[in-house]
């Protein structure tokens, strides 16, 4: 049995200070959304709330059509894996993951069975008897999953499960831990502060920041059509430029800075384009070129770095400092007079906020 | 809640009793401070609390040089030798402070060890009265906190990283130049929460001046109790009892927050 | 790190050391003294102070008051300190910042102190007997070590362990008693043996809280030397220091002995 998981307006206060605010989320039948966002953004207090050990100051939270809000933690049949494993230190690798059939009053000899079946889809049959001060630490967070799976919960929920993990054995976990959920068809929601983990491994992302949720969408969209400034930054849109429409010619759009500066765009590629407007590139997006003809962004060159496929320019312009990558095969000098001209394809439009 | 039971016990039986005894010393019909002009103006009572006062600052300085000495010795030893040498500390501090200011009676008695040794050497004719002065006060109690300042302060310079120390011999400092420079300054803190602990105890002490100083050397403690329990003059026994709580408590709190402002450590 | 320590400062720590427990042989060697004052370094050897022990019917008593007072008031103290420091740590912003302050006053207040009020207000203002007043101040005098040992040990403590095991459906409380505290033995172990110790050899608490026929041990050792100058409390110290070496066993059998720095 799996559930979809809502989460209406919820806000949530420690002490006096707030952390979440009209925050609402859905996680759909059998999908994985993950929660990505800086530390500190609320990530963890989210999912706290839906575990129910932290009670919201408004809003609700329903599993299924079973409304959790009110629910004592141990009454709600989540399963849970921790950031630091959060094994039972006392007690033996098998019984950490029967603890919840106990808790369900199975019989021992079933608890067990089921217990050795889960640590054998893990790969860990054979550390049974350990205790988990015996393991290591991909060992570790595979039986705080076999123990969160174990008693078969509607929805699964993930704090940062890979952050203490090296980085080799994080992409494996990472896959693992897709493979199960799929699987098992169960609802997850799912923590990490990593972007390529949370990409890599959800149906659809949700961009938090300061309590709030930027956007939810899958992955590609997320990565493409950025919905503001917060995101777009976020997924590596470093320049954001804004700009006036100053004529429109089919679906040529010609576009100004404040001090002048000239940008053409096709709607074709960037879509439906506004009067006012918000031009996010990543450093790719912006081609750097000493092309006195060019129709773009007249800047000085400041720093070059070397980033091994390209170098990468800071770039002084009217608009303000912009980041640019120039190809390998002409690199400029620190100080010269260039113009940045858009790639539409590492390009997208925002509103002005 | 959780901490009821605690916050029960300790307010009426600790806050509660404690307040009553130093209500007691403001309730007196002649006036509210009646028996506090009472206590300085008896030359006695004055000579009680100043010898506690000197007798307590004495033991405290020479337990933390001691104790600070020692801790700096056994902290760089071998790690069985640092075992043996913190069992050797733990065990006196574990046994009472009876046994312990018992063991001085022994030594400094007139038929005692040390009485017994000097006429042996022939250093003394007949048997010193060494006992009951200030001196066989400040020595038993040196005897008994110089343990918890070697136990407190190889706790505080276990946790100045090695590393700031290779650094400093790193950078030509002598281990003299290194314990004075690096080291000292780092410990200030745990230095000042272990003299006060050794001046509190000692002001507060019953059982040593008891055994050691008795009559002729009063100190608060047994004072207290000379008060209290031989010329059952509770309101007196409360002005000392009162005077005791103000020194402690004032010492406490001035000295953690001094510690707190030297801690080169804190944020 | 091996630096060279200077000679001098060897020779000082020796002679601590022997300043340390030189005096503890002497007690030793008195106790087994054959002389009727106390004298080392013994004349002749004999065990005749121990049994004088037993035959003073006061130090039979005093070491069954002693250990009963010991006991129990641990144990309140661990019954009531071990939620408290739990609370403390747990739900740390939640509770007011005067609590962590309220639990260390038994240590600022001195100890003589708080005897002397516990007679005024409770044996005699509230005519509660000798021995629960007793009994009460024991449990306030370790109370403080019971809430601040386990409180390190609970620090140390992850609390999503105890997460974990409520979202698997086991209720709070029993979490608390499957869970928690088997994690913190060895704290509430520390936490007993130092609150024991502390209050078997209490003077100060019990000065005032004794009464006709209740008195504790170290009371009764004072009361003893003040009439006679015999070994037999040479020999009831030693008793006392066995005690202390078998505490220390047990410490190092379970926790080691080195976790007394920490
Ligand atoms: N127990 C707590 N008490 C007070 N504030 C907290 C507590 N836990 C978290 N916070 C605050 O709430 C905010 C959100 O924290 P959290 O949900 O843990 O963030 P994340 O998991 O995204 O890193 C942070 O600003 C953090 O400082
Ligand atoms: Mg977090």
């Amino acid at each position: 049995m799996t559930l979809p998981l809502s989460i209406d307006q919820i806000t949530a206060h420690y002490g006096t200070t707030k952390v979440l605010e009209d925050l609402s989320l859905t996680v759909g039948d059998g999908e994985l959304v993950s929660l990505l966002g800086a530390s500190g953004c609320g990530k963890t207090t989210t999912l706290r709330l839906v575990a129910g050990f932290l009670q919201p100051t408004s809003g609700a939270i329903r599993l299924g059509d079973k409304d959790l809000t009110r629910l004592p933690a141990h009454g709600r049949d989540i399963g849970l894996v921790f950031q630091n494993y959060a094994l039972f230190p006392h007690l033996s690798v098998k019984n950490n993951v029967a603890f919840g059939l106990k808790q369900r009053k199975l019989a021992s000899g079933e608890r067990d069975k089921r217990a050795l079946e889960m640590l054998d889809r893990v790969g860990l049959a054979h550390l049974a008897d350990r205790l988990p001060g015996e393991l290591s630490g991909g060992q570790k967070q595979r039986v705080a999953l076999a123990r969160a799976l174990v008693i078969e919960p509607p929805l699964l929920m993930f704090d940062e499960p890979l952050s203490n993990l090296d980085a080799k054995l994080r992409v494996d976990m990472r896959v693992e831990i897709r493979q199960l959920q799929r699987a098992n068809g169960t609802t997850a929601l799912y923590v990490t502060h990593d972007q390529e983990e949370a990409f890599s491994i959800s149906d659809r992302v949700a961009i938090m920041n300061s309590g709030r949720i930027m956007q939810l969408d899958t992955p590609e969209t997320l990565y493409q059509r950025p919905a503001n400034k917060f995101v777009a930054h976020f997924v590596g849109f470093e320049n954001l430029i804004d700009l006036q429409v100053t004529a429109r010619d089919g679906e040529m759009v010609h576009a100004q800075t404040h001090d002048g500066g000239k940008i053409t765009l096709s709607q074709e590629r960037l879509g439906a384009i506004p009067d006012a407007f918000v031009l996010a590139t990543r450093p790719d997006g912006l081609v750097v070129t000493n092309d006195a003809s060019a129709t773009g962004l007249p800047a000085t060159l400041g720093m070059r770095t070397y980033l091994g496929r390209a170098y990468q320019y800071q770039c002084q312009t009217g608009a303000g400092q912009l980041i640019a990558n120039g190809s390998l095969a002409t690199p400029f000098e620190s100080g010269a007079q260039v113009t940045l001209v858009p790639n539409p394809d590492q390009c997208a439009i925002l509103q002005p906020e | 809640m959780l901490s009821t039971p605690a916050t029960l016990a300790i307010s009426l039986f600790l806050i509660i009793p404690v307040a009553a005894t130093i209500s007691v010393t403001f309730s007196e019909p002649e006036g509210l401070f009646v028996p506090y002009s009472a206590f300085f103006d008896s030359a006695f009572q004055r000579t009680v609390l100043w010898r506690t006062f000197e007798v307590a600052a004495i033991a405290t300085v020479v337990s933390v040089v001691f104790g600070l000495l020692t801790a700096y010795v056994v902290s760089r030893c071998p790690p069985w030798m640092k075992s043996v040498l913190i069992v050797l500390a733990v065990f006196p501090l574990l046994t009472g402070v009876v046994v312990r200011s018992f063991a001085w009676l022994i030594i400094l008695g007139r038929n005692g060890i040390l009485n017994n040794f000097l006429q042996w050497i022939g250093a003394i004719e007949r048997p010193l009265s060494m006992l009951y002065t200030q001196t066989s006060v400040i020595v038993a109690l040196i005897y008994i906190f110089v343990p918890l300042m070697i136990l407190v302060l190889i706790g505080v310079l276990e946790n100045i990283p090695d590393d700031l120390l290779q650094a400093s011999s790193s950078l030509g400092a002598s281990p003299t130049a290194t314990f004075f420079q690096v080291v000292l300054p780092l410990a200030v803190p745990g230095l000042i929460v272990g003299a006060v602990l050794v001046f509190t105890a000692s002001f507060t002490s019953y059982a040593t001046p008891h055994l050691l100083g008795g009559s002729r050397q009063m100190m608060m403690g047994t004072f207290l109790h000379q008060r209290a329990m031989t010329s059952f003059d509770w309101v007196s026994a409360s002005t000392v009892a009162a005077i005791m709580v103000v020194v402690i408590v004032t010492t406490v709190l001035v000295m953690t927050r001094l510690a707190r402002r030297l801690n080169p450590m804190a944020s | 790190m091996a630096t060279r320590i200077h000679p001098l400062l060897i020779l000082m720590t020796i002679v601590v050391y022997i300043f340390l427990i030189g005096p503890l042989i002497i007690i030793f060697g008195a106790s087994v003294s054959d002389t009727t004052f106390l004298a080392f370094p013994p004349q002749g050897l004999t065990l005749h102070w121990f049994e004088n022990i037993w035959e003073i019917s006061a130090f039979r008593r005093t070491i069954v008051t002693s250990f009963q007072v010991a006991l129990l008031g641990t144990a309140m103290a661990l019954l009531i300190g071990i939620p408290a420091a739990y609370a403390l740590n747990r739900h740390r912003i939640q509770l007011p910042g005067w609590l962590s302050t309220l639990f260390v006053l038994p240590i600022l207040i001195p100890e003589i102190v708080i005897g002397f009020s516990l007679l005024r207000s409770i044996n005699v203002g509230l005519g509660v007997p000798v021995f629960f007043a007793l009994l009460i101040g024991h449990t306030l005098l370790v109370l403080p070590y019971v809430i601040r040992v386990i409180s390190a040990s609970l620090a140390s403590f992850d609390f999503s362990i105890e997460e974990a095991a409520i979202s698997l459906g086991s209720r709070p409380v029993k979490t608390f008693f499957t869970i928690v505290l088997p994690n913190v033995r060895s704290g509430i172990l520390a936490a007993f043996i130092l609150a024991f110790i502390t209050s078997i050899n209490d003077v100060s608490v019990s000065l005032f809280l004794t009464g006709p026929g209740i008195s504790t041990l170290p009371i009764q050792i004072l009361a003893h030397v003040e009439q006679f100058f015999d070994p037999t409390i040479a020999s009831v110290s030693v008793l006392l220091m066995m005690l202390t070496i078998i505490v220390m066993i047990i410490v190092e059998r379970t926790l080691g002995l080195t976790a007394v720095t920490k």
